[in-house]
């Protein structure tokens, strides 16, 4: 499964508000504080679709990705899924 | 023998008393603060080095303005000295990480603050909004970095919750050695916070 989780505050409320109208896009509820936003192969979000300032959009993946980026641009971030392992949570579980 | 006293839930730090850097810019330091700024002068020292000559301490002035809720942003002038050249300020972003942000309450004050820097000839930025805050950024004469800011909303207890599984994924990445992006850290992440739901589904369904 794919997906990036985002903190249920109000800043990352407009991420929210583009994934929900995403196509390729299904949003879970609140769990714990946390939504998760899954998506099955490749997607692209725009930031014109969450109307968020540069500064936030650039941190709009903060609180988890499981996934991949494979472009993230001022105008749109690109997401695929990924097998490579997660470094740092390998060694912890080592 | 006297007990060392507990400090167990009596230590607490109340706020920012003052900052202090150097300034080799005396007049201009004052006349930016004092008269661009408008901040009260409140208070100076003036000494005799600190007595501690092996080090050839400059005599110096240490000087306070008031920037509210009785903090204070202070400097001293070392007089007679030259500035050395690792405290001349660099460009670039990452001195900019060490600076100064001041708070206002409202959109009105800050956009106040903005239109009299202007009017003052000081180089003023645009409304940022980051997150929580929302700021405008200007540099004072020493091309120290100043910000004046305003909350957009409370820090809640889910911010810092959020903050600890950051700052924990973060430092397993930096113990590998091998730490480059941050899409590490976000995929390093999302483990904390499946796991940390994956308990609270686990209350639930106890």
């Amino acid at each position: 499964m794919s997906g990036f989780y985002v903190l249920d505050v109000a800043e990352f409320d407009p991420l929210i508000r583009a994934a929900e109208q995403h196509r390729d896009c299904r949003v879970h509820p609140v769990i714990a504080g946390y939504r998760y936003v899954e998506f099955d192969g490749t997607i692209e979000i725009t930031r014109e679709s969450t109307g968020l300032g540069e500064a936030v959009w650039f941190g709009c993946l903060t609180a988890g990705l499981d996934g991949k980026i494979t472009s993230f641009t001022s105008q749109a971030i690109k997401l695929a899924p990924t097998n490579e392992p997660v470094l740092g949570v390998q060694e912890m579980r080592a | 023998m006297t007990a060392t006293p507990s400090l167990a839930g009596h230590m607490a730090l109340h706020g920012v008393d003052h900052t202090a850097r150097p300034t080799w810019k005396l007049r201009e330091t004052v006349e930016f603060y004092r008269d661009i700024l408008g901040l009260k002068l409140v208070h100076a020292i003036t000494a005799k080095g600190w007595g501690r000559e092996k080090e050839e301490h400059a005599d110096f002035i240490h000087f306070f303005f008031d920037s509210g809720k009785e903090s204070c942003i202070a400097f001293f002038y070392y007089i007679g000295t030259q500035q050395p050249p690792e405290l001349v300020v660099p460009k670039g972003y990452m001195a900019m990480a060490n600076h100064t942000a001041w708070r206002v309450e409202t959109e009105e004050e800050l956009l106040i603050w903005q239109k009299r820097l202007e009017e003052k000839g000081v180089k003023v930025s645009q409304f940022v909004k980051h997150e929580i805050l929302e700021s405008i950024y200007f540099r004072d004469p020493n091309f120290y970095p100043l910000e004046i800011t305003r909350s957009l909303r409370d820090m809640e207890a889910l911010d810092a919750v959020d903050a600890e599984m950051t700052i924990t994924a973060a430092l397993s990445l930096e113990d590998s050695k091998r730490w480059t992006n941050i899409e590490q850290l976000w995929r390093a992440k999302a483990d904390f916070v499946r796991k940390r739901q994956q308990e609270a589904e686990t209350r639930v369904a106890s």
